[in-house]
């Protein structure tokens, strides 16, 4: 499953095992040239490198959700000219908003079903749909929830990150086992509170570089992470259902809400969380975010949040440049 | 609207247009600068300038007296048109600005208000404009409305949520789905609705009902001139080719920015017209055509002088481009007898919003009907959408269709993205290979 949003729950229902690849962070993009131009970021061009060294072997079907033009781009050349064979999936992500969206987007995801089921003996039932929806609707629950008590739990940013983004790739009752014990680490707590947002919290060295200079993220705006806090449908209906869940994130660049809603949301969870700077971690060429950055910068300096933009690159290291930029950030905190 | 402003725009319309009737005039009896290796521009060339200065001068006394309406080169504009907006089109003014070489200075305005030099240059343009007010065309109109059409790329919506942050006005969203063949019923049901929604946003801020007679009116003109145009591209066939990709990358701008206007059917009768006597006399827009070319992308806008001299000084004529051609291939599915419906069908369906693997069949297609010798691909790196996946058209085209293809890379309006030695060794040595 490449990023952003897509519904959990009907690759479970149809019996798949959905793994999220973010990049992968660390991967040498360079066999992707061939094929991507470098100037689109990172993410698709790891995630298509990933799939040329035979990372993606021993999976079945590849998702691509459309998030933005670079995924377009990658979605149709594994669709259409694939420099190695493996099935790929494509399902669009409504931009519009309201019924007209919920309507298109649960056509979709029914679309997604039948093909999914193509081939196969039998496909599951309504129920056996309804029932994995409600059963991701509980994990989406445990991960709000986590979210909410980040400014609580003590564990480091690492640490936390882990077990929030277990999500990506652990089935609803094990991933909820998790968020029960990181729930539990309550205790003391210190630390800068920061907000992070981007698309992903990587590379690795990013949050490493956060607990070294003694940061703690207390809010998370990142696509990856609290961009994904879906709250439960309410149909009976299970592609609805799905479709009414995936739609009612928080503001997001990817699906294409509107910017003063995105900056009203970003502004305001800084004040609720604390958070006395922000940092934004937008791989290079992202376009849907970098449109997005000045006015949310503007709006978040003016709200008194210090901003800093790092520009990362998930085939990369994180850079030491980019941690003396944090480090510099932090000692111009009043 | 106010009626200062209405009787404004219409001394200034008046009194433009009798002006820029007596610039035609003269420069219709002006005699055009021979060059070495192509044929005298196109007659028609001098009306276009009228046509363009036409729409501009509107727009420089619009605000107030009509509804104005930016919007993104793919939108379904017909009700706009119908409804009287004037309508704005900043990828067009992007291309003006490219061409008059003030984009770079206009994007740096942008990057320095904190956009970054990654995004498209359309994009970086227009925002420049916008904070600087400064514009080759003299003044733009502020936007009443902004309609935003995913049917290009995902990037206008950035752009234009931008806009109406900026500016504090509705901006209309048609978001299509991008398509692997033909659209589904439900991505139909969806561009229908929202285009329904589009037009109560557009009445309202016209504060005007649009009267389904002018609809199917504008509609109809507008598959009128998308079919002409479509003619237009096609004389490229004929062997010498009366036109070349560079001319119509200029002669599509009533197209786009004025389709559904009786002018543009006039414009492109008279053209087709035109190009029709060059093929009866086999003449062809270069004094000598060895090699045929297509083009694929969008051009580069400041550099297409150089790079049309640079082709016909070696007898290569750039005969066919994807880019200019979208616009005549929806004109089937448009039916003026169903506006709204058909034209979910024709804006889902523009080439950007479909798979590479129809671009692909399209740049076959393109190639066998014109006979091209070579492919020139231009890797865009404003235009993700576009350039993603040209690597492997090339590398298709070379190695199934035996066709020698070259990945040229630039920007569209950035010069800074564009190294002319380098581009000109590649493109020499490239010639070299067809012989020319
Ligand atoms: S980082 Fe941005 S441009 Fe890249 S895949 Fe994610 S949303 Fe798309
Ligand atoms: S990204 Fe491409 S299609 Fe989109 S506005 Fe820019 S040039 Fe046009």
């Amino acid at each position: 499953m490449l990023p952003v949003h897509h519904p959990r729950a009907l690759w479970r229902a149809h019996g798949y095992l959905p793994v999220e690849v973010w990049g992968p962070p660390g991967t040498d993009a360079t066999p992707a040239g061939a094929h991507l131009q470098p100037f689109l970021c990172s993410i698709p061009r790891c995630g298509l490198a990933f799939h040329l060294a035979g990372g993606l072997r021993d999976v079945d079907v590849v998702v691509v959700p459309h998030a933005c033009d670079a995924l377009q781009g990658l979605g149709s050349i594994l669709t259409d000219l694939p420099p190695r064979p493996l099935p790929a999936l494509t399902p669009y992500l409504p931009r519009a908003t309201g019924e007209v969206a919920v309507a298109f987007l649960a056509a979709e995801i029914a679309t997604l079903s039948t093909r999914l089921a193509e081939g196969s003996q039998r496909g599951p039932t309504a129920d056996d749909l309804l029932a994995a929806a409600l059963d991701e609707e509980a994990a989406d629950a445990a991960f709000r929830a986590l979210l909410d008590a980040r400014p609580r739990i003590s564990l480091s940013n690492a640490a936390f990150y882990e077990a929030v983004r277990s999500r990506e790739y652990l089935p609803p009752a094990e991933f909820r086992a998790v968020a029960e014990v990181a729930l539990a680490a309550t205790g003391p707590v210190d630390g800068i509170p920061v907000l992070l947002s981007g698309i992903v919290p990587e590379p690795a060295g990013l949050l490493a570089c956060l607990d070294r200079h003694g940061v703690r993220v207390v809010a998370d705006d990142t696509a990856c992470v609290g961009r994904r806090r879906y709250a439960p449908g309410t149909s009976t209906e299970p592609f609805r259902r799905m479709a009414e869940a995936l739609g009612s994130g928080p503001p997001d660049t990817t699906r294409g809400s509107p910017l003063s809603e995105r900056v009203a949301y970003v502004v305001a969870l800084a004040a609720q969380t604390g958070a006395r700077a922000a940092l934004l971690a937008i791989p290079g060429s992202c376009d849907p975010e970098l449109f997005a950055l000045p006015v949310l910068r503007q709006a978040l300096e003016a709200a008194g949040v210090r901003t800093l933009h790092l520009e990362t690159d998930l085939s990369m290291p994180f850079t030491a440049q980019a941690d003396t930029r944090v480090e510099a950030l932090l000692e111009s905190l009043p | 609207m106010t009626l200062y402003a209405s009787v404004r725009h219409g001394l200034a319309v008046t009194g433009g247009r009798a002006v820029l009737g007596v610039v035609r005039w003269r420069d219709t009896f002006r005699r055009p600068r021979a060059h070495p290796h192509l044929a005298p521009p196109l007659r028609s060339g001098v009306r276009l300038k009228e046509l363009i200065a036409r729409h501009y001068l509107k727009g420089r006394t619009a605000s107030s007296a009509v509804p104005v309406a930016w919007v993104t080169s793919g939108a379904p504009v017909e009700p706009l048109v119908a409804l009287g907006y004037h309508v704005h089109y900043p990828e067009n003014h992007g291309a003006i600005c490219g061409i008059r070489r003030v984009a770079e200075d206009l994007c740096t305005a942008a990057e320095s208000a904190g956009w970054s030099r990654d995004l498209c240059s359309y994009a970086r343009t227009d925002l420049g404009v916008v904070l600087t007010g400064r514009t080759p065309v003299g003044r733009l109109p502020r936007p009443d409305l902004l309609v935003c059409c995913t049917n290009i790329c995902q990037t206008v919506l950035g752009w234009y949520q931008v806009l109406a942050e900026r500016f504090g006005v509705p901006m209309a969203l048609v978001d299509t789905p991008f398509l692997y063949g033909t659209a589904p019923p439900h991505a139909l049901t969806y561009v229908e609705r929202q285009i329904e929604v589009l037009v109560e946003a557009a009445e309202r801020a016209a504060g005007r009902t649009l009267d389904p007679g002018r609809l199917h009116a504008v509609t109809r003109r507008s598959k009128d001139a998308c079919t002409l145009w479509r003619e237009v591209v096609d004389r490229a066939r004929h062997r010498p080719s009366p036109i070349t990709a560079f001319d119509t990358f200029v002669h599509m701008a009533p197209i786009v920015e004025m389709r559904g206007e009786a002018c543009t059917v006039d414009y492109y009768a008279a053209l087709l017209e035109e190009l029709d006597g060059r093929v009866a006399r086999g003449e062809g827009a270069l004094l000598e055509e060895q090699v045929r070319l297509a083009w694929d992308n969008l051009p580069i806008w400041p550099r297409m002088r150089w790079l049309s001299d640079r082709l016909a000084a070696r007898g290569a004529a750039l005969v066919a481009s994807p880019y200019a051609r979208a616009w005549g291939e929806l004109a089937d599915l448009i039916d003026p007898e169903r506006p709204v419906a058909s034209a979910a069908r024709v804006y889902l369906h523009p080439i950007l919003n479909l798979g590479i693997g129809q671009r692909l069949a399209a740049l076959r297609a393109l190639a066998r009907d014109c006979q091209v010798d070579g492919v020139l691909l231009h890797s865009d790196r404003s235009c993700r959408p576009w350039s993603s996946g040209q690597a492997d058209i090339r590398d298709r085209l070379v190695r199934e269709d035996k066709i020698p293809a070259l990945l040229l890379e630039a920007d569209h309006s950035d010069p800074r993205a564009f190294s002319e030695a380098q581009a000109s060794a590649r493109i020499d040595a490239f010639l070299e290979g067809l012989g020319a």
